[in-house]
């Protein structure tokens, strides 16, 4: 005999809860100048000298104050990368980085820190690796609003080729 | 005042992709009430302290622990949550005991990962001002660690691949497991490119699921039961929270931790010491990352390790006999489930993933992306 099948009650319900956050007086300068001179921005700690990006209050390691503010070039070298299939959400707009698309980590030249942002290469891994230099590409000046969209993507410097097949 | 604390009973519910038939207090009661079973305890009166696991942002409440104090006897009492992963639940329960202040303390974490969207929920982990518009999540954070590891000491999708292969084979022996079988090497290459180098099959599937646990001062522990499993060392440690302060191949959070546990544990070669681990591979190249981190082999060293056999769980040092997270474990449930593992092999209640003559074993759970925040636990029998 068929039995029928219990029901089960979800309930669905969308969370939708609207913040403004505060960047504070660190990323406030870093995203200003950024927004405004088109430069990046760093901490330097005073103790161990290591350059922090983002600009952040207190050095972790030394735990003192950081107050030295140094230019980075809008240039560096990549220590890694991932193609993306996943359609991973702007939670600014709420749509969807469209994939394939390419993150990378890229260690702007004088800083120790490396920066996450989208790389503008085709994603396909004889295009990227380790070790490509790439350089900051900005919106222009009249479209940047003084957020980290100001930077579009990095984008590998020309000219340059894979060192050798990888095998993984 | 005690000097050793014991887990006295542990109970999980089955782990599955998706439970319409529980909400979060019936699926708590399940691990809760069946761990009170088997140790022949009850509540409120046998047990002075209650500390759940859960996230607000997971659970899509304020205070997630707030609806379920019912069910794990904190009417009325006191009941605290831990916000981090299930080791580190542990460690706050046992800081208790070993305080004077409580004799018997009840630990369940919760999650269902089924009822929300987790790369949106992982997403909320970074920092608002930084990246969190680029839509970073937890996979897309692990990828750029994956691909930093397997770069750094010339490692290969293979040598990943072999982890997932063992570890589903592991989950065949394990009731609670959602996903189980065979899997080749070449079923793990060939599974949908998801971040590379991660694809679908290294990564732990979405599961909904418990796990509740009950610890106890010695004197107490050994009139509940004659089968305790001693915790011999805890440690916990932080790294740097934005990705790009850490080397993602390197693991110093974790060795700190593991460091600390051991220490107290007494044990100066963890090689030597431990019978086997429970590790939280969220993706298949944490396992061998942790395995490092943990001490259990030269940094680098772990694929080769696992090639070998000495991972499996007929080998010189079994990881994730269970099947691991990559079976299906809800995440902040993973460390008490990589306790709770640990405890039944240490009670030869394993069934036929039982590691044969299991004395020590090390229990490993992290919280944040790429494994921010670290918790080993060393327990013996």
């Amino acid at each position: 005999m068929a039995t029928k099948e219990k029901e089960w009650i979800s309930i669905p319900m969308t969370v939708d809860v609207p913040y403004r956050f505060a960047a504070g007086e660190y990323l406030t300068k870093t995203l200003t100048e950024l927004r405004d001179n088109g430069r990046i921005y760093a901490v330097e700690c005073p103790k161990c000298k290591r350059v922090q990006l983002p600009p952040r209050i207190v050095c972790a390691e030394c735990h003192v104050k950081n107050e030295r503010w140094v230019e980075l070039a809008l240039e560096g070298t990549l220590a890694g990368f991932t193609i993306m299939y996943l359609p991973l959400t702007d939670p600014t707009t709420g749509k969807p980085h469209e994939p394939p698309f390419v993150y990378g980590s890229v260690r702007l030249d004088g800083a120790t820190s490396v920066m996450d942002h989208f790389v503008d290469v085709e994603p396909d891994r004889e295009k990227v690796w380790v070790g490509m230099r790439c350089r900051v590409v900005l919106r222009p000046r009249e479209e940047r609003i003084g957020d980290l969209s100001d930077i579009r993507f990095f984008e590998p410097l020309p000219g340059q080729k894979k060192p050798q097949p990888s095998t993984h | 005042m005690t000097e050793r604390v014991a887990i006295v009973g542990v109970a999980q519910t089955r782990f599955a992709p998706k439970r319409v038939d529980v909400n979060y207090g019936e699926m708590a009661y399940e691990a809760i009430s069946q761990v009170l079973r088997d140790t022949g305890l009850t509540l409120p009166g046998d047990v002075d302290n209650a500390i759940s696991c859960s996230h607000d942002i997971w659970d899509g409440q304020t205070i997630s622990n707030i609806g379920i104090t019912d069910v794990i006897g904190g009417h009325l009492r006191s009941e605290e949550k831990m916000a981090l992963d299930g080791t580190t639940a542990v460690y706050y329960g046992m800081v208790g005991i070993l305080s004077g202040e409580y004799n018997c303390t009840l630990i369940m974490a919760h999650t269902k990962m089924s009822q929300t969207n987790r790369n949106i929920v992982n997403n909320v982990a970074f920092d608002p001002i930084y990246t969190r518009m680029l839509g970073f999540d937890y996979t897309s954070a692990a990828a750029l660690q994956a691909r930093r590891y397997l770069y750094k000491y010339g490692l290969t999708r293979e040598d990943t691949a072999r982890v997932v292969v063992k570890n589903l084979a592991n989950a065949r022996h394990n009731p609670s497991a959602h996903q189980v079988g065979v899997v080749t090497i070449e079923d793990v290459l060939s599974s949908p490119a998801v971040a590379t180098p991660i694809h679908r099959l290294d990564i732990a599937p979405d599961t909904d699921g418990a796990v509740a646990i009950i610890i106890a001062s010695e004197e107490r522990a050994r009139q509940i039961t004659d089968k305790p499993v001693w915790v011999l060392g805890i440690g916990s440690c932080y790294d740097a929270h934005y990705l790009g302060d850490r080397d993602l191949a390197n693991t110093f959070a974790l060795e700190k931790a593991a460091g600390r546990a051991y220490a107290m544990a007494g044990i100066k070669n963890p090689r030597r010491a431990v019978d086997l681990a429970e590790v939280g591979e969220e993706f298949s190249y944490q396992e061998l990352l942790w395995m490092e981190g943990l001490g259990l082999c030269e940094r680098g060293e772990a694929a080769k390790v696992v090639a070998s056999g000495a991972t499996a769980i007929g080998g010189k040092l079994p990881v994730n006999a269970s099947g691991g997270l990559l079976s299906g474990v809800p995440i902040n449930v993973a460390g008490l489930n990589r306790v709770a593992e640990a405890v039944l092999q240490l009670r030869g209640e394993a069934g036929e993933r039982q590691v044969r003559g299991a004395k020590i074993a090390v229990a490993q759970g992290h919280s944040g992306f790429c494994g921010q925040h670290q918790c080993v636990v060393v327990l013996g029998n």
